[in-house]
């Protein structure tokens, strides 16, 4: 009983799962990317009861009883973040009984990733693999898909799981290019006048209604309107993200970050006048345009962060989402350095979900979620974990996918390297 | 009422005189003199002979004689035709005027229309229609036959533009008559095209099925005369089409090519139609020596408001903008034969844009001859296309030169008989007017002044509005007045204008003012012309295309470290030479007296990437999947030489792919391997004396397991329907070895040569397969027929039968991580490749997927960090080991002295995601680099920023513009349906 009262109250207060950090752990001699764009070679870090208390390139403190783990040669990272996925809402991309990240009708922003989420994906643990140790789960279609999370890869239920119910996303209506007709035309006005609706309708819902009837969508859209939550605007078109930067000048105060992808080339100016933050998708896409550079896609985050624009990446999908390190290993080949990198999947993606002060870097006094890996996190070529840690937590490292990797390899009696 | 009923009775008259021999006749008969004396005109009796002054006698709709003695007899009627120009009439190879059928009624019920609701002994698919004679439903059209007139035209070859066999053309004049008299010869030329039209069947759905529905007819008419079991009224027909000359619809330059192709393989007389982008191929197009049938619908510049519809415009387009008017002009400078057709072209947009031809650079008399000679000549009309004795009376009367903007076709006489066109300009306006001292109207542009019929000023001047008066009768509004006209010459000049201008006071004030000519103004000279250089066409005709042509380097790579996938291993300091193409020497401290030296230092040089498993490149349907057997289709008819991705992925590193069918039947295509030559032609991308490749799938696309829930009535549904498929394929094929052996009555069959070819090691499957039942069971089949996979590709469960794969001798071209997106690859691992790589399996890790195909390298790099292989093995899998199951080893895949130079420099470990390419060579020819790509990248922006501020002009100018947004190529997965 005692003890059920003792994890209730974790729960409470650091959202960290029922086993929490017993021992303190020291990890001696790696390459330490702090993921805020700084490194210390052969440093230390240190961490007990879930958190960070130290960082440094000696040795300051000691523990008697910690646990020492020799990462010579071994590169540490805070746990990589993952934005824009839907992992954890899909299990089986063409098994309809298996998705659930889309609700039927238009206007969704009370529907919550969180509850759907399964921590019990068998695709999840490949993620978790690679060094993600947080998901941003977002629902997908509509105008408004509907409240996204932030969640732990390692969980036995959603409450266990979460972070932050961090924004509501809203996808900006745009005209098929191919198909641009007068009804089409008329359609997406109605949808920019539903959208700007739902705004001042949610802004007026603070006040006592005439009807005084609640309304589902209008109270969830208050975490907007107190600027709890952040209103993610998806884009596709260089046209589309003008107007959805018009449209947030027009609806402020309200915390909002853009959701775009190989077009934000064309206004990079816009963006960085805006002050928005910014998430690119899928950064390993085709240029738009046949005449658009060939490298474009890779190059758009780091146009945007050598402005000085906010910017993280995301990667739409499902399984295919595990690659996400990749993504940002690219964006250091085309314009920023690897610690740059580095930062657009940790420190500026727990900045844009707002959970800056205790994500997304090694600093002491953060959550303790950090991974070891034999060589470069973000290239695939040695990117290896040995360790992942979720609040100071050793993570399982093993999933559906290398138990089967092993027990073929025993079949054949070759060795599962 | 009377009155009206006497109006009546005039306008049906013309119609009804020519009404005699077969028809009956309500009231007295009223025979015509029949003899006409055009005098006094400018007679072109063909392009290059001019008479002055000349009389043509028409007697009876044809030509008596055409005379500069003027002498006209006494029983014809005189017309004056001074200050007249006659042609000879335009004739139109390619057009439907006419020309109408009822459809077959179209499947009501669910399902798939399997086979045609044609009635009666007629061919199997509704695309086929060689029984179709176009004059069995041709019809006189008044409007269609006004509209061609009105551009010139008295004959056209008219036919059915609906399938991918036509039937048989009719040649028919637009004179306005029952179509008895109309049509002038049946049968002409028989009609083709690669597009099934309004055929219900699913069969075929792509360009590469329409040609071998195509190809297995021309087969199925030889064997037709052989047999007697079967009566087939349209096999028949096409046993008469083959006979004549055929127009061929082909559309873009690459389709002009394909019919070429097949124009060869049945020795057939084509006369090509094409879309007038002809000039982007030009010299493939001349070796191959059709003539061609080509429009003059240029594109009207495109409209752009900023710069965000600048970007929705391509730069293929953007340039087709600038030289479509010159196509015709560089094909007669290429000496290739082509007429002209006005399809496409409404109404004045056809002469407008043929004078625009005529300024870019295509001689006047070239021009008339495209639409007389030439097209009389290739369909054997000795009696059409120029003046002459004894020659249908078609000529066309101008009021000058045809090809002066201001000249109106005033009337258009055809098989003698006389159509009114328009009645031209009488009028027209001096080059300025004098309204005082201060104020000159100078005219800019003479455009129609008078539209005869309604007396409308059609121009305006300098945009004021005014009053117009002719002759003392007021006329409609207009800005300007004549009152004065100078007849010396035809037309007539106006001498004096007067008008009136509403003050801002709503007051009025009149003004005269006098013609005056304008000493600096040149008289507009017809003759200046807009040459084009074709340093402007791009090979290919897209962004990164270049106007000229990589060559053939020899090249000393100094200092690399070299991935020889040889014995040699990674070897760091290391040279290697390349010359014509090939590779020359490998080794330390070389030396090369002509080379160009490229220091390598801290660089990687490798065999450039093989992609086993690629869909790009690959135009109009990379599925032929409405049948569950389709080997008779090959990739290799379809492949696009202008697709962006074989630019990107040679930035990616890859030097060549093979090109797959689909996986939506169990048996597909037939692949097309092909290296990256960016630039050149389809035919020439394609790796010479390859052996050939095709298609096997299994599993939920085949058995259509995602299509939806409507798609359940082609077979197979179950895996179980799929082995079926296999074991009837293949018996079918045994048998009809056997019977090609014994019987010369044996029908020809495509589809089943493939399978022949399989079973006796000419033909190599690459099976897309993922759970290990239906792998095991096509080794299985394969045993039982006595030949060998090759490939399973995908292959995600392969890891599950690496024994039974090993001791079957396939090959695993697989993916490194992809799984979870069906269900049949829920126990993907990315873990296989390593495993089967272990087991001694030929490993290959392939792309099927335009983006992913261009970072082939780090997918290689997944397999070390999931399987931990090393990097030499790694890297085989994306280069020597696709090669060896290609059968393409010997000559790529590895660095060896006497292979072909597909090299690519890196600049980093190339399975690093750090890795760029730096240069990409194929056959010792450079095709892309980072400095080539740079100047490319220029050279794109420039272009565009050029042609959009030429359009813009354009546009200010007053042309007309339309709202464009430029099609994408799709970009092929193996599952997508089409």
């Amino acid at each position: 009983m005692k003890n059920n009262i003792f994890t209730t109250l974790l729960l409470l207060i650091s959202f960290s799962s029922i086993k929490a950090q017993q021992i303190p752990v020291i990890i001696v001699g790696g390459t330490v990317h702090i993921g805020n764009g700084k490194i210390i070679n052969n440093g230390y870090v240190a961490f007990d009861s879930g958190m960070f208390v130290f960082v440094d390139s000696v040795m300051r403190n000691s523990y008697k009883n910690a646990t020492i783990i020799d990462a010579k040669g071994k590169h540490i990272y805070p746990g990589l973040f993952l934005l824009n996925t839907y992992l954890g809402l899909n299990e089986i991309d063409a098994v309809r009984a298996t998705r659930d990240y889309q609700e039927t009708g238009e206007i969704n922003p009370n529907v919550r990733a969180l509850i759907a989420y399964n921590t019990d994906s068998r695709v999840v643990p490949t993620a978790k693999f690679n060094g993600i140790t947080y998901l941003q789960v977002v629902p997908q279609g509509g105008l408004v898909s509907g409240t996204s999370c932030v969640v732990k890869t390692e969980a036995y239920n959603w409450e266990d799981a979460v972070v932050n119910e961090d924004g509501i996303h809203m996808n900006w209506p745009e005209v098929n290019h191919y198909q641009k007709n007068e009804e089409q035309q008329k359609r997406l006005a109605d949808q920019l006048v539903s959208l700007n609706t739902l705004i001042a309708e949610a802004r007026q819902y603070q006040y006592k209604s005439v009807t005084n009837k609640t309304n589902l969508r209008l109270q969830a859209m208050q975490a907007i309107i107190n600027q709890t939550r952040v209103l993610y605007v998806h884009a596709q078109s260089a046209k589309a993200i003008l107007e959805t930067i018009e449209f947030i000048k027009q609806n402020q105060p309200l915390k909002a970050v853009i959701v775009t992808g190989s077009n934000a080339h064309l206004v990079i100016d816009e963006l960085k006048t805006a002050n928005i933050p910014v998430i690119i998708n899928l950064i390993h896409s085709l240029p738009n345009r046949n005449h658009h550079d060939i490298d474009q896609p890779f190059k758009t985050v780091a146009q945007l962060f050598n402005k000085g624009v906010t910017v993280s990446i995301g990667f739409s999908g499902s399984w295919e989402s595990r690659n996400v390190m990749y993504t940002a290993g690219t964006c250091a080949a085309y314009g920023i350095n690897k610690e740059q990198a580095l930062q657009l999947i940790t420190e500026n993606a727990a900045k844009i979900t707002g959970n800056q002060q205790q994500l997304g870097t090694i600093e002491a006094g953060k959550n303790a979620t950090l991974i070891i890996s034999e060589g470069d996190v973000l290239d695939m070529k040695e990117s290896k974990l040995t360790h992942l840690f979720i609040n100071g937590e050793t993570c399982d490292l093993e999933n559906s996918q290398t138990e089967l990797y092993k027990k073929y390899s025993k079949r054949y009696g070759i060795e599962a390297k | 009422m009377r009155l009206l009923t006497l109006y009546a009775t005039i306008l049906l008259l013309p119609f009804a005189l020519k009404a005699q021999t077969t028809f009956n006749v309500n009231g007295p008969v009223n025979p015509l003199m029949e003899y006409t004396a055009y005098t006094h005109a400018t007679v072109f009796i063909n392009p290059n002979t001019v008479l002055n002054n000349a009389t043509i006698l028409v007697k009876q709709g044809k030509v008596e004689s055409v005379t500069t003695d003027g002498t006209v007899p006494k029983n014809a009627i005189e017309v004056n035709l001074r200050g007249k120009t006659v042609y000879p009439s335009f004739i139109d190879l390619y057009s439907n005027y006419g020309v109408n059928m009822p459809q077959p009624i179209k499947n009501k019920s669910f399902g798939e229309q399997f086979n045609s609701n044609k009635a009666g002994a007629y061919a199997w698919n509704e695309a086929l229609k060689p029984e179709v004679n176009a004059a069995a439903y041709f019809n006189y059209n008044q409007n269609e036959a006004s509209e061609l007139r009105s551009k010139g035209f008295a004959v056209v070859l008219t036919g059915l533009q609906d399938g991918i066999c036509r039937g048989t053309t009719s040649l028919v004049t637009t004179s306005q008559q029952e179509p008895h008299y109309n049509i002038l010869k049946n049968n002409v030329t028989s009609s083709f095209s690669f597009s099934k039209g309004t055929s219900a069947q699913p069969y075929p759905s792509s360009l590469m099925g329409s040609v071998a529905l195509l190809r297995q007819t021309y087969y199925d008419e030889i064997w037709y005369n052989k047999q007697e079991k079967e009566k087939n009224l349209s096999l028949v027909a096409f046993g008469n089409l083959v006979k004549l000359p055929a127009i061929f619809d082909a559309g873009n330059k690459q389709n002009v090519l394909r019919a070429a192709v097949i124009a060869k393989e049945f020795n057939a007389n084509y006369i090509i139609k094409t879309n007038g982008d002809d000039y982007q191929r030009l010299q493939e197009i001349k070796q191959n020596n059709f003539p061609l049938i080509v429009p003059v619908n240029f594109p009207k510049a495109y409209k752009i408001n900023d710069a965000f519809d600048a970007d929705l415009i391509s730069t293929s387009d953007l340039k087709h903008w600038e030289l479509a008017p010159a196509n015709l002009y560089f094909l007669w400078k290429n000496n290739i034969k082509f007429c002209i057709t006005s399809q496409g072209c409404k109404e004045q947009e056809f002469l407008n844009n043929l004078r625009k031809a005529v300024s870019y650079g295509l001689p006047k008399n070239e021009a008339l001859k495209a639409l007389t000679q030439t097209p009389a000549s290739l369909i054997g009309a000795s009696n059409l296309g120029e003046i002459k004795k004894d020659a249908l009376a078609n000529f066309i009367i101008c009021n000058g030169d045809l090809f002066d903007e201001e000249t109106d076709i005033l009337e258009m006489v055809i098989q003698g008989k006389r159509h009114t066109i328009s009645y031209g300009n009488s009028l027209k306006l001096a080059d300025e007017y004098k309204i005082n001292s201060n104020i000159t109207l100078i005219i800019k542009k003479q455009l129609a002044i008078i539209d005869a019929d309604t007396f409308k000023l059609k121009n305006s001047l300098q945009g004021a509005v005014a009053h117009f008066i002719l002759d003392g009768k007021s006329l409609i509004t207009y800005q300007a007045s004549a009152t004065l006209v100078d007849s010396s010459n035809y037309p007539y000049t106006i001498k004096k204008l007067t008008g009136f201008t509403k003050n801002t006071d709503k007051s009025i004030s009149l003004w005269d003012a006098n013609a005056s000519s304008n000493p600096n103004k040149k008289k507009e000279n017809n003759t200046t012309t807009k040459l084009l250089s074709d340093s402007l066409i791009w090979f290919p005709f897209n962004d990164f295309g270049s106007n000229t042509l990589a060559k053939q380097q020899k090249v000393l790579f100094k200092n690399a470290t070299v991935w020889t996938n040889e014995e040699l291993g990674i070897s760091s300091q290391t040279d290697v030479i390349i010359a014509d193409g090939k590779i020359t020497a490998v080794g330390k401290n070389l030396s090369c007296k002509d080379c160009e030296v490229i220091d390598a230092a801290g660089k990687h040089l490798t065999n450039g990437i093989i992609d086993e498993h690629s869909h790009i490149a690959i135009t109009h349907g990379v599925n032929e999947g409405t049948q569950a057997v389709t080997s008779e289709v090959r990739i290799g008819d379809a492949v696009n030489a202008d697709d962006i991705n074989i630019y990107r992925q040679l930035a990616g590193g890859v030097i060549a792919a093979q090109l797959l069918h689909g996986s939506a039947n169990p048996i597909g295509g037939q692949s097309a391997l092909i290296k990256l030559r960016w630039g050149l032609a389809p035919e020439k991308m394609k790796i010479e004396n390859a052996p050939g490749y095709i298609k096997f799938a299994l599993g939920e696309n085949v058995k259509q397991a995602n299509w939806g829930d409507g798609a359940t009535t082609r077979y197979p549904q179950t895996r179980m329907g799929v082995e079926q498929v296999f074991v009837d394929a293949f018996t079918r094929a045994k048998e009809y070895e056997q019977k090609l052996k014994t019987d010369k009555t044996t029908r020809k069959d495509l589809e089943l040569d493939a399978l022949v070819e399989i079973l006796n090691s000419k033909r190599f499957i690459t099976c897309h397969s993922y759970v290990q039942s239906e792998i095991n069971m096509l080794m299985h089949v394969a045993d039982t027929f006595g030949f060998r996979v090759n490939t399973f590709t995908h292959i995600l469960e392969g890891y599950k039968v690496a024994d039974k794969m090993k001791k079957h001798g396939v090959n695993a071209s697989t993916f490194a991580d992809w799984w979870a997106y069906k269900y049949e690859v829920i126990d993907a691992i990315p873990h296989n490749a390593a495993i089967l790589n272990r087991m001694g399996v030929t490993v290959a890790v392939n792309s099927d997927d335009a983006e992913m195909g261009r970072r082939l390298n780090q997918e290689a790099a997944k397999i070390i960090k999931y399987g931990n292989v090393s990097e030499e093995e790694a890297w085989k899998m994306v280069t020597l080991n696709p090669a060896k199951m290609l059968r393409i080893e010997n000559r790529t895949g590895s660095i060896k002295a006497g292979k072909d130079a597909d090299l690519v420099l890196w600049n980093n470990n190339p399975l690093s995601i750090y890795a760029k390419p730096e240069m990409t060579y194929v056959d010792g020819i450079c095709y892309y680099s980072l400095s080539k790509d740079e100047k490319l990248r220029k050279q794109v922006s420039q272009t565009r920023a050029k042609l959009i501020s030429d359009i813009l002009q354009a546009q200010k100018d007053g042309a007309e513009s339309q709202i464009h947004i430029s099609e994408l190529e799709p970009n092929y997965h193996c599952q997508d349906e089409e």
